[in-house]
């Protein structure tokens, strides 16, 4: 295969994810804040603006974030490098420079995702929230995958997609966990005794409210959740299983038993995978859960270079 | 000679239909279609607008999920934009095909043994068949290919042919010669696809020649010419990337055949050997389809700004460790001025007469015909010679004065660079018209397109028509605002 498929494949899946999961967060917070009127909008819109990255920006052009401003900045902005559409812009961008290597059925759908998305006013869905615009990112996130596990041979190509959902999904869900606990611990003090609906937004929004009933049978409780969130070996959104299947992903490309590596992607993922594996949640709260989870991001940035110099770029030799 | 006037009432969507003093492909005189388009004319009146409507809804939203778009550049930033098709087919009877078929035959077959001879012995300059001039002064005259011996001694393995049809007597002519990187075939195969989807009934009445075994025998010919003894052969197709107007295309073929697409920064060559950087390290190449034009092959060869091509392929192509199709300098062939030429090409090296007449070509480098072609200008079209694709191109008869005097001083300025030819009123087909809801004519052109392995010319039957679909228009190129119809060539005579 050849290395710019490769990046394409990887990079495809990354914005797709990222994508759904600025969607899935963006929605759930939306219809949190609205059970909530009473508080006032720029404590809670502020850790999910820092959470995309681009809170700065995000000032430089609207002053304060509201509910209006944040739901256009986040979905439909073209200046906004992460919004969803620039996002699915860029997907397609990357699946249609390998059209020819993926399936047509992918194509097809990725490229009626994408009209689909574009034929949203902005102003008018800024106007009625985002519930019907995020549920078309998630759904058309879920059919590109449905798609292409069901048309594209499971070969390296399919596993450097696999690779790609996973680590763009591992960060989000750690970046997801940081902002929350944060922004709980930090403001809690002095808004009183600490609320637990934004913990219930954010099982919501990786769509682990229901799993984590059953898990613990216990009223959410933020240490609960964020074990979940991290260390859950079946949850498909937890950052233990992502790094289950990044890992698994890589193997199936270099041939690699258990056991041993074979590049520096390999080797990174085997070690956060040890520590998300035999880590308990209690000492990692008594150690720092900040520090720890930008350690794990830290790592996950580590992986994603490792993997585009063993896989990616060639060295220009004279 | 030309058809009475045609106006029809009573036939639905073609009511109102005028032929005017055009050759019409569907109708032979007033209210009555050609037989080989009977069944189409009967089954495209009893429809009702609407009905009609919802079948081109549907038509075109098949291209538009496959994302089957061409990329225009005169707005600055370079548009993705649909190329419209036309629901109505275009209709070919067997016996107009093989004559066609014969003629194209003929010419690809000669326009090869020129190439060679050009640059081999160039016994055609010797003999003075044609000024040695006017061969050096092609653009695309390529001095690093002389004396190279070429895989299998083919030079244009893919060749796009344009005809028109003569207004008074239908008689086909080629128009010109696309022998470098021709492109629309992938619209010949999705046209086919899409008209079948859309119009089953219509398709089903009708005996017509498949199209999609082109992908199949371009593979075979790439094949051929590997260098490599032993093994599988690797062939990819090089494109310039996605901002390229074709980019669909090389997407497209590449996947039909199964082969991989490359850009140029894919491929590195090392020790004059083509290699691919994949992603188990690098891994030789042995076969290229390219589809970057000649200057921008080799940045060590051709144009040294290039980032588009392979710096030392042309040493690995020199040294027969790689093989390019077409070959470098196939230019020379299609250019407008060498046109002219043709003719005496297939006389000399073939001994025959054409079988497919030419336009009537003025040189504006002999001064007989220059003064003709200045004395005659709004009544002529003028062509720059290395130009395609419908730019550079004046019309005469449409240009206003200041346009007509630009065109004057470009030509004095560079004789060598124009030539000039009258007008060809290109015959029409009935398609659709959106303003009035209503069939009207539209002219059309044809490109079939011609591989040749050095045994054989293999021709898949019918080719692109494109069509004209602004009112009275001539221009059909697609960055011109030309749309296609698929073509149907049919096994009998109706």
């Amino acid at each position: 295969m050849l290395s710019r498929i490769a990046d394409s494949l990887f990079w495809l899946a990354r914005y797709i994810e990222r994508a759904e999961d600025t969607a899935r967060i963006l929605d759930v917070t939306f219809h949190t804040l609205l059970e909530q009127a009473q508080q006032p909008y720029g404590l809670r819109w502020d850790p999910i603006l820092s959470m995309a990255g681009e809170a700065a920006l995000f000032r430089q052009l609207y002053g304060e974030p509201n509910a209006h401003n944040v739901f256009e900045f986040l979905a439909f902005n073209p200046n906004n490098p992460s919004s969803i559409m620039q996002c699915v812009t860029k997907a397609r961008e990357n699946a249609r420079t390998i059209r020819d290597r993926i399936s047509r059925e992918m194509w097809e759908d990725l490229n009626g995702l994408y009209f689909t998305l574009g034929n949203f006013n902005p102003k008018e869905e800024t106007a009625a929230g985002p519930h019907r615009f995020c549920g078309r990112v998630i759904f058309g996130s879920h059919r590109f995958h449905g798609v292409t596990d069901a048309t594209l041979p499971h070969d390296e190509g399919w596993e450097f997609l696999r690779i790609g959902s996973a680590l763009e999904r591992a960060e989000m869900t750690a970046r997801l966990v940081d902002m929350q606990y944060r922004s709980f611990i930090e403001p809690a003090s002095s808004v009183g005794p600490p609320d637990n609906h934004q913990w219930m937004a954010v099982l919501k929004s990786v769509g682990a409210y229901e799993a984590y009933h059953r898990q613990y049978h216990s009223p959410i409780e933020p240490a609960r959740v964020a074990e979940m969130l991290i260390l859950h070996a079946q949850h498909p959104r937890s950052i233990r299983f992502s790094m289950t299947e990044t890992q698994a992903a890589l193997r199936a490309i270099s041939n690699t038993g258990p056991g041993s590596y074979a590049n520096e992607a390999e080797r990174l993922t085997g070690k956060a995978l040890e520590r998300l594996r035999y880590d308990r949640i209690d000492d990692i709260l008594r150690g720092g859960l900040h520090s720890y989870l930008s350690d794990l991001i830290h790592n996950f940035n580590g992986i994603g270079e490792a993997i585009a110099r063993a896989y990616f770029h060639y060295e220009v030799v004279a | 000679m030309a058809t009475a006037p045609i106006c029809l009432s009573g036939h639905g969507l073609f009511d109102g239909y005028a032929a005017g003093p055009f050759y019409d492909e569907m109708f032979a005189s007033e209210g009555r279609a050609r037989s080989h388009y009977a069944r189409v004319f009967g089954r495209f009146s009893n429809m009702a607008a609407a009905q009609f409507g919802e079948r081109r809804k549907l038509a075109d939203l098949s291209f538009l999920l496959q994302g089957i778009t061409f990329t225009v550049y005169n707005d600055g930033r370079g548009t993705e934009r649909l190329f419209p098709f036309d629901l109505v087919p275009r209709i070919l009877p067997h016996s107009e095909w093989a004559h066609i078929e014969r003629g194209l035959t003929q010419r690809v077959v000669a326009l090869n043994l020129f190439l060679r001879d050009l640059y081999g012995g160039q016994l055609i300059l010797k003999d003075r068949k044609i000024p040695a001039s006017l061969v050096y002064s092609c653009r695309h005259f390529r001095r690093e290919m002389i004396g190279l011996e070429v895989p299998q001694g083919i030079y244009t393995h893919i060749c796009g042919i344009d005809l028109v049809r003569d207004s008074a007597t239908g008689e086909f002519f080629v128009l010109e010669d696309n022998v470098r990187t021709p492109s629309g075939v992938s619209y010949v195969l999705e046209n086919r696809l899409v008209m079948t989807r859309t119009f089953p009934e219509a398709f089903q009445e009708h005996e017509v020649l498949p199209v999609n075994n082109y992908p199949s025998e371009l593979s075979r010919i790439l094949r051929t010419l590997s260098p490599r003894a032993e093994g599988e052969a690797q062939i990819v197709l090089l494109t310039p990337g996605i901002h390229n107007s074709a980019y669909f295309e090389h997407s497209f073929l590449a996947q039909q055949m199964g082969i991989e697409l490359v850009e140029g920064r894919d491929l590195v060559v090392d020790g004059v050997v083509v290699y691919m950087k994949t992603i188990n390290g690098l891994k030789r190449v042995d076969v290229i389809y390219r589809r970057v034009d000649d200057d921008f092959l080799d940045s060590l060869c051709f144009r040294s700004d290039s980032a588009l091509g392979v710096p030392g392929l042309m040493g690995a192509y020199r040294a027969g460790n790689v093989a390019l199709a077409n070959t470098p300098g196939t230019g020379v062939a299609d250019d407008k001025a060498i046109y002219a030429y043709v003719p005496t090409l297939i006389r000399y090296y073939l001994n025959e007469d054409p079988i497919l007449r030419t336009v009537e070509t003025y040189l504006c480098d002999r001064r007989d015909h220059l003064s003709h072609v200045l004395a005659h200008l709004p009544e002529l079209v003028v062509k720059s010679v290395g130009e395609s694709g419908g730019y550079g191109m004046l019309m005469g008869p449409s240009a206003d004065r200041s346009q007509i005097e630009l065109f004057r001083e470009r030509i004095l300025a560079e004789p060598r660079n124009y030539i000039a030819q009258p007008i060809v009123p290109l015959s029409q087909v009935p398609s659709y018209d959106a303003a009035s809801e209503r069939m009207a004519g539209r002219h059309v052109d044809l490109r079939p397109y011609c591989l040749f392995d050095g045994q054989k010319v293999t021709i898949v039957p019918g080719g692109l028509t494109r069509v004209a679909l602004q009112p009275g228009s001539l221009v059909v190129n697609s960055s011109q605002g030309g749309g296609s119809k698929d073509t149907w060539v049919l096994r009998g005579e109706c």
